[in-house]
């Protein structure tokens, strides 16, 4: 009717007499339509929530689909075959081009809601991994210290030492510090010193300010500081805190008892604690390490190395 | 100090909040619990307390835990003294907290005389920076890095003497033995810690609003 009307009225206003292609266009125009009807709530729903893919196919969408892919499909065909010009070269050239362009049109959308949903779903899969990585990860530490736990439930200290084992574990999981102590020299001092905290079951607060990755005299000065803290945690008093600094020129470590102290002078010369494991191996890498104590006051170590970035001779 | 100090706990653990009550020393007087933000913010309206020991996550209100507490009180007239209190000592908490205008913030491994210390230092309206506070602030700061601000009025860096005071806290020392080590008064070190206390709430250092707006404040 529409078109009886169009073509009256093209014929009463002199207009030109529309060629042949006509009909097939509107077909594909309305089977294009048809194709993409389904669609049309589904964007809405999409756009409401993005991480679920909701089902398309009702029976009445499924006609629609069909019937619109069999009125495009029928245009697209006539025109394959419709002899526009005479020459053959053009001719394939054109219908290739369109008939490539029809179907993407006319297919395009239903691409795209696939890629979507493919990548839902892949989201999806992930976030299931990460539950099930996290449940495992609980079970293998959390649940396992619980048990271990239970059973020493009589001994206050082992239950401390594996409680505060347990705490740093999972703090270190769920801050993500997923650098290693090659990385970074506050991860190196932070493990060196938990090393100690559990081989004596004494808490040692470490704080770090600046960082770097860690080279051959940053080690050195780490594997003081370790010895340090262990004297501390050995011969002193909590609080015992240990705080590290990384300069541009230098890197200091301070490591401080609460007491009892003593008189660094008069240490027996065949303890190589201090003298050895601390000061010689600090100087070794042109460092200085000192450490300040009275008989009854705190003790602190003051360890310090230089560092050599400028010209980057700095030895890993 | 003849009179107690008044104290609302907030936290969600009924053990933790009866840990803190017994571990308080003989100077402070607890007046109010709160579980959850409506409770705290309900607790400190009837007990107009002279400071607050506050946990930094909470259940209840917008989802901010002790940021909605904060929000909420401050704005009121004569608003109590805020300490804050965590298991975590994740930078972002730290800051976010501060920032938001706690006076101090401590850890739940802190001892009792010492958080007994903490309160009452809190309510004379002086900051209280743990060790690990300190270190954050010296690395907001840029410290390591060799800023140093040249007048008192620059915001977004410390003076040679606030970073002087921050390392020794750092490193573990006590006002008393930072005012024993640098050769000034106690009260000279608290001055200047509320300088820094200032500074870390009112500077716009990008480091400091990067970790505040993990937490969603600026």
């Amino acid at each position: 009717m529409l078109l009886a009307a169009v073509s009256l009225a093209a014929s009463r206003y002199g207009w030109p007499r529309p060629g042949p292609w006509v009909v097939p266009l509107l077909a594909y125009i309305i089977g294009t339509a048809l194709v993409w009807s389904p669609l049309d709530s589904a964007s809405v729903e999409d756009a409401l929530r993005p991480e679920v893919v909701v089902g398309l196919f009702s029976r009445d969408h499924w006609a629609r689909v069909l019937v619109g892919l069999g009125l495009a499909i029928s245009s697209m065909a006539w025109f394959a075959r419709w002899p526009f010009t005479d020459q053959p070269v053009v001719r394939v050239v054109v219908d290739i081009g369109t008939l490539i362009l029809a179907a993407v049109l006319l297919l395009g959308p239903w691409l795209l809601r696939l890629a979507r949903q493919v990548r839902v779903e892949r989201a999806e899969r992930i976030r299931e991994f990460e539950r099930a990585e996290i449940a495992a990860h609980l079970h293998d530490s959390v649940l396992q210290t619980l048990t271990l736990i239970r059973k020493n439930a009589d001994d206050p200290a082992a239950v401390a030492t594996l409680a505060r084992a347990q705490e740093r574990d999972l703090r270190g999981y769920l801050y993500q510090d997923r650098r290693t102590a090659e990385e970074s020299v506050a991860v190196a001092l932070a493990s060196a010193i938990s090393a100690v905290e559990d081989s004596h079951a004494v808490v040692i607060e470490v704080v770090s300010v600046g960082d770097a990755p860690t080279d051959k005299r940053l080690r050195a000065a780490v594997a003081a500081a370790k010895e340090a803290a262990s004297n501390a945690a050995k011969h002193g008093e909590s609080p015992i805190s240990v705080y590290a600094e990384l300069s541009s020129d230098r890197y200091e470590i301070f490591v401080r008892d609460s007491g009892p102290g003593f008189n660094p002078k008069r240490i027996p010369a065949d303890r190589l604690g201090i003298r050895e494991s601390i000061i010689g191996r600090v100087e070794r890498h042109g460092g200085t390490a000192a450490v300040t104590s009275k008989k009854g006051e705190a003790t602190e170590v003051h360890i310090s190395v230089p560092r050599r970035t400028d010209n980057g001779k700095a030895g890993r | 100090m003849s009179e107690k100090v008044r104290v609302v706990i907030v936290d969600d653990h009924d053990v933790i909040r009866v840990g803190v009550k017994q571990s308080l020393g003989d100077g402070v007087e607890v007046v109010g619990e709160g579980r959850d933000v409506e409770t705290a913010i309900e607790a400190i309206a009837t007990a107009k307390p002279d400071v607050v020991i506050l946990d930094v996550h909470l259940p209840g209100g917008i989802g901010g835990g002790a940021l909605d507490v904060l929000d909420a009180c401050l704005k009121k007239s004569d608003p109590p003294r805020f300490l804050a209190l965590s298991v975590s000592d994740a930078a972002e908490d730290v800051v976010a907290v501060v920032r938001a205008g706690a006076r101090g913030y401590v850890t739940k491994s802190i001892s009792g005389p010492e958080l007994t210390d903490a309160v009452v230092r809190v309510a004379q309206d002086d900051a209280v920076f743990s060790p690990r506070l300190a270190g954050f602030v010296l690395d907001a700061f840029g410290a390591s890095a060799g800023d140093i601000a040249v007048a008192d009025e620059d915001l977004d860096k410390l003076t040679a003497r606030e970073q002087e005071v921050m390392r020794l806290i750092a490193r573990g020392y006590s006002y008393r033995e930072v005012g024993e080590k640098l050769f000034i008064s106690i009260k000279t070190v608290e001055t200047h810690v509320s300088a820094v206390l200032r500074k870390l709430q009112l500077s716009s250092r990008h480091e400091l609003a990067h970790w505040a707006a993990q937490r969603r404040i600026v």
